[in-house]
């Protein structure tokens, strides 16, 4: 086939990838591409024996290419088998671990004593406070006067009494 | 799944043992090895991906399927292996400085048989074989695969696309273009 019949030469090579049933009819009418054909089948045979024969390595090489093979395969196993045990045995230590520290006596901070005298002290002046409203003396309804007293200080002078109720009257 | 692997080698029990993986390994290591060596025309690094191609075979042995041969399913490993070493930019780096693969390309040349050839076939057939590696070296690596996969390993089209995880129709157009440059090649020599 000329070169410059370049309409056969799909038809070449759809017939030397050989899936072409249409191409093999057109080659075995056509001398040219018979010839093309068998030109390129040849070459392609030589290139695979060559490459076939490029790549035979001796008996030694792979028995060696097999050990080495084996061996990265039991080490990517001791890896995993290690990893497979290593961690559940870390869980579990890590378990105990936490369920040792969840029984121990806990320590409680001691929380301040609640202000029991306080509260009934402010009771008992609450209690004084009605009482001093009931019996309507003036005295009794000054709060310092009540503070005082709850703190024993002595009663106040009556004099100053007055003058105070004045002040409040004003 | 592993039981899709071991129908498919023609053992019967649950669990596949160590001894019959290493039997899968002398089995494929030769063509496995040889798809690798093509594809990276690297010997070191074939050597290395075989390795590798077997060992995540072993580790992924659960996701075989048995939709194809045992043989299919190592060479897509080794495919896919090939694929991300040719991405990693050290790798080319180096092999561009070193001149790895103009020496591949020798080599395989000098291996064309010659038994009964006159010293002129041989050297048509050196000449022959050096144009087609060229050829393949202009390929993607896509094409490559098929390519090697088709003429040297004589693999059906499906069984190229199940080991290269591609359409049928992807593969009958990764041929066609590989052979279109094979054949350029090819005509410059004459």
């Amino acid at each position: 086939m000329n070169s410059n019949n370049n309409t056969h030469d799909p038809l070449v090579e759809r017939a030397l990838a050989g899936f072409d049933l249409a191409a093999e009819h057109h080659i075995a009418e056509c001398q040219p591409c018979q010839a093309e054909r068998d030109q390129v089948e040849n070459a392609l045979r030589q290139f695979a024996a060559a490459n076939r024969e490029y790549a035979q390595r001796p008996e030694d090489f792979w028995e060696l290419q097999a050990a080495r093979i084996r061996a990265a395969r039991h080490e990517s196993e001791s890896k995993s088998r290690l990893t497979t045990t290593l961690i559940p045995s870390l869980v579990v230590l890590l378990l105990a671990a936490f369920a040792i520290l969840g029984r121990a006596p806990r320590i409680h901070p001691v929380q301040p004593a609640a202000p029991v005298a306080q509260v009934d002290s402010d009771h008992e002046l609450l209690l004084e406070v009605e009482r001093a409203i009931h019996s309507d003396t003036p005295r009794a309804l000054e709060p310092a006067t009540l503070v005082d007293e709850s703190d024993g200080n002595p009663p106040l002078d009556p004099a100053l009494q007055n003058k105070e109720t004045r002040s409040h009257e004003n | 799944m592993e039981t899709a692997l071991r129908t498919a080698l023609g053992a019967a029990t649950q669990n596949i043992t160590a001894e019959e993986f290493d039997a899968i390994v002398l089995r494929h290591q030769r063509r496995v090895h040889r798809f690798l060596l093509m594809l990276l025309r690297d010997p070191e690094e074939a050597d290395n991906l075989t390795q590798e191609c077997f060992l995540r075979a072993y580790l992924n042995r659960t996701s075989f399927r048995g939709e194809s041969s045992p043989e299919t399913w190592l060479l897509r490993i080794a495919a896919n292996l090939a694929r991300d070493h040719a991405r990693s930019r050290k790798a080319g780096f180096w092999k561009r400085l070193l001149g790895l693969g103009d020496d591949a390309d020798d080599g395989v040349a000098a291996q064309v048989p010659s038994d009964d050839a006159s010293p002129e076939q041989a050297l048509l057939a050196r000449e022959n074989v050096r144009a087609v590696w060229n050829a393949a070296n202009q390929l993607s690596q896509q094409q490559r695969a098929v390519f090697l996969l088709r003429f040297v390993e004589e693999m059906e089209l499906s069984e190229i696309a199940s080991a290269l995880d591609l359409q049928v129709g992807s593969v009958k157009t990764h041929l066609f273009r590989a052979l279109q440059t094979v054949r350029g090649k090819l005509r410059n020599l004459r």
